[in-house]
């Protein structure tokens, strides 16, 4: 891992999670901090958070050192894992204390090298480390403990309490000695874990999180999928990368990926392949990469992972076909009756995919995620597998499923002069719109009321900077939504997400009213930074007009 | 060219305001204008018809705001008619309806204001 290579643009739409992670783990030295484990589905971005939590943690104060681990499925032998996760404590820490990079790559470093680096270091307290782990390293237990108890021992010896970030904790499960699991090796970690001084942030597959006791007790933090904004803040990044600011994905592919970064990640990069890609561009990328990208490689794999025989992955692939294509729980009874096999086959095939994370189970049924990205690629999978498609009538059977969807999204763009009363423009624009979609006229008014303010608002904070707004309506089934894009820069407020008054214009309490305004007459407001400065995107959920007059007049006295 | 007209005219003490399309700033100093000539003349009793209102902005709303602190001064009384819901939502969120009576229409408030010495 290049912890160096770790950039805070290149983490985009995280930064809140972070910040509140950071702030965690700096209370050990307050003697407040918690163990806790990071809870969230495949690809939410749960090793990118706790990659990044050490790169702060280590570029960015001295308070508290952190150590990075990633369990390896190949290292579970009691005292090939001890000997690795103390080497690499111990790099870590040296490099820590003096911000030496090279010692984080170490990897494979002996016992006896690190002990006269130790030594060269003046880090006595690692030196006797070492020389504990050597003489008691003979019984794999006791070398584990050591190994496990070593952040504590240099935070008790140095003053410095250290933050232990380990991923992928759920392999430890599999901890052994001479090739037996043994459930008393992981209980070994209860006792750093609880240390205040040596907080662990501990993530990994939740499903099998949940089935090791020293996990189960600690605190857990649920890491969300990407939020609207955070979603446009970490496009925008990746567009910038690859040099195709002028791009878009659109919005239902968007929605389709549920704000998750792995996804975004994968197709945003694939269709970057091309120059400044178009909407259909970014089709045809999702497409491929559930065919046979990375998102269908990644899915694969852990398929393969939880159920190695190719009969039993049939038989899995099957099952999974049928409880993603009904709404329906399925119990192991109903598994079994449906697919032929014993109760005891059926459940463990059950819950190999719950562990795998493709079911979500709960006292005894199993049903499917929300994934619709998952949900394609075990279509892909059952399709290629089962009924032996080709690859072409796949492609069109999936381009007929995704493209008509699209073709109900309609969308309408305007540019708008900052003239007086141009948002008068954009309002009659909605007006006719709600017309010709025979939306709710009650509704399209208030929207309507909300689109003014937001114009206005663009208009005061780009007045000198650019000469237009950009105003996007997309109509879709039961919403509206309306983006509004000015040049005005940086008016969030970071903690809020709302906008900053603008003391130069003395409008402070009118633009708050506008902004009350506009929460009152939309079902969702969000603000976002863009390459041309700030955009508010206005969500409406407006029905098919009821025949509903749009006259109201008050009757009061 | 203003997306805004007033017309207005006083019968007895009660002066009646009609404005019509979009109510920003523009066409709310000139409401404004309208309602202090009114006071200044004695007309004290005031009435706003919202019927060919189309929209109001929020920076129209903050000089609604001082026309009303104007009837407050002048210890006159201040109707509106003929109100949508969403215009009605829109000062009841800048905290103005307490300051003024609502009719349904230009009678009712009439009727009301003639009651009133």
């Amino acid at each position: 891992m290049s912890f160096s290579s770790l950039q805070e643009k290149d983490f985009s739409g995280r930064q809140d999670e972070l910040a509140g992670l950071l702030k965690r783990v700096l209370q050990a030295d307050t003697g407040l901090a918690q163990s806790i484990v990071l809870s969230g589905p495949r690809g939410i971005g749960k090793t990118e958070l706790l990659k990044h939590l050490f790169s702060q943690l280590f570029w960015k104060q001295s308070r508290m050192a952190p150590f990075f681990y990633s369990v390896s499925p190949a290292l579970l032998s009691a005292s090939a894992f001890s000997r690795t996760y103390l080497t690499q404590f111990i790099c870590q820490r040296l490099s820590f204390q003096k911000k030496e990079q090279a010692l984080l790559y170490r990897d494979g470093i002996t016992v006896e090298d690190l002990s006269t680096l130790a030594e060269e270091h003046e880090a006595i307290w690692a030196r006797d480390l070492l020389d504990q782990y050597a003489r008691g390293s003979a019984d794999p237990v006791d070398g584990l403990r050591i190994a496990l108890n070593a952040p504590h021992r240099s935070a008790l010896s140095t003053g410095i309490p250290v933050a232990v970030l380990i991923d992928d904790f759920h392999w430890l499960a599999g901890l052994h000695r001479d090739g037996f699991p043994e459930q008393r090796l992981i209980a070994l970690f209860e006792e750093p874990v609880s240390q205040r001084k040596t907080p662990h942030v501990i993530a990994g597959s939740m499903a099998e999180l949940q089935e090791i006791s020293v996990v189960s007790g600690l605190e857990r933090i649920a890491v969300q999928p990407l939020g609207q904004e955070a979603t446009s803040s970490r496009i925008l990044s990746l567009l910038q990368e690859h040099g195709s600011e002028g791009s878009s994905v659109p919005p239902l592919l968007l929605r389709h990926l549920g704000g998750n970064p792995f996804y975004l990640d994968r197709v945003v990069t694939r269709a970057c392949v091309k120059h400044n890609p178009d909407e259909k561009d970014f089709w045809s990328a999702y497409i491929r990469e559930i065919m046979n990208g990375t998102l269908s490689l990644f899915w694969s794999s852990v398929l393969k992972g939880y159920l190695p025989d190719l009969s039993r992955r049939r038989t899995a692939l099957a099952l999974l076909y049928k409880i993603y294509h009904s709404s329906d729980a399925f119990s192991c009874e109903r598994i079994a009756k449906s697919f032929s096999l014993t109760d005891s086959q059926a459940s463990a095939v059950a819950k190999a995919l719950y562990l795998a994370g493709f079911l979500r189970g709960e006292f005894g049924f199993f049903k499917a995620t929300d994934d619709r990205v998952l949900l394609d690629i075990i279509d892909h999978l059952y399709m290629r597998e089962m009924l032996a498609k080709s690859a072409h009538d796949m492609e069109q059977d999936f381009l007929e499923r995704l493209l008509p969807q699209k073709e109900q999204v309609v969308r309408f763009d305007m540019t708008l002069p900052m003239t007086k009363e141009a948002e008068l423009i954009a309002a009659q624009c909605l007006d006719q719109i709600g017309k010709n979609f025979h939306l709710n006229q009650d509704a399209i008014g208030q929207l309507q009321i909300a689109v003014i303010e937001a114009c206005i608002n663009a208009m005061e904070h780009g007045q000198g900077i650019g000469k237009k707004v950009y105003v996007g309506i997309i109509v879709d089934e039961g919403r509206i939504e309306v983006s509004v894009e000015s040049a005005g820069q940086e008016f969030i407020v970071q903690e809020t997400g709302e906008p900053v008054h603008d003391q130069n214009t003395g409008n402070g309490p009118k633009r708050g009213w506008g902004l009350k305004l506009i929460k009152r007459f939309t079902d969702e407001v969000t603000f976002e930074k863009t390459a041309l400065g700030t955009k508010v995107v206005l969500v409406k959920k407006i029905e098919k007009s009821a025949g509903v007059p749009k006259e109201d007049v008050a009757n009061r006295e | 060219m203003s997306n805004f007209s007033l017309s207005s005219k006083s019968e007895q003490d009660i002066a009646i305001m009609e404005p019509k399309g979009y109510i920003n700033d523009i066409g709310a100093e000139t409401l404004e204008l309208a309602s202090e000539q009114f006071l200044g003349n004695g007309i004290k009793k005031l009435i706003v018809n919202f019927s060919g209102v189309q929209f109001i902005n929020t920076i129209g709303l903050s000089i609604f705001l001082s026309m009303v602190q104007k009837t407050l001064e002048y210890h006159s009384l201040l109707c509106f008619t003929n109100m949508k819901k969403d215009h009605r939502e829109i000062f009841e969120m800048a905290g103005l309806m307490k300051y003024v009576k609502v009719f349904k229409d230009e009678n009712d408030a009439f009727s009301y204001l003639n009651r009133r010495s």
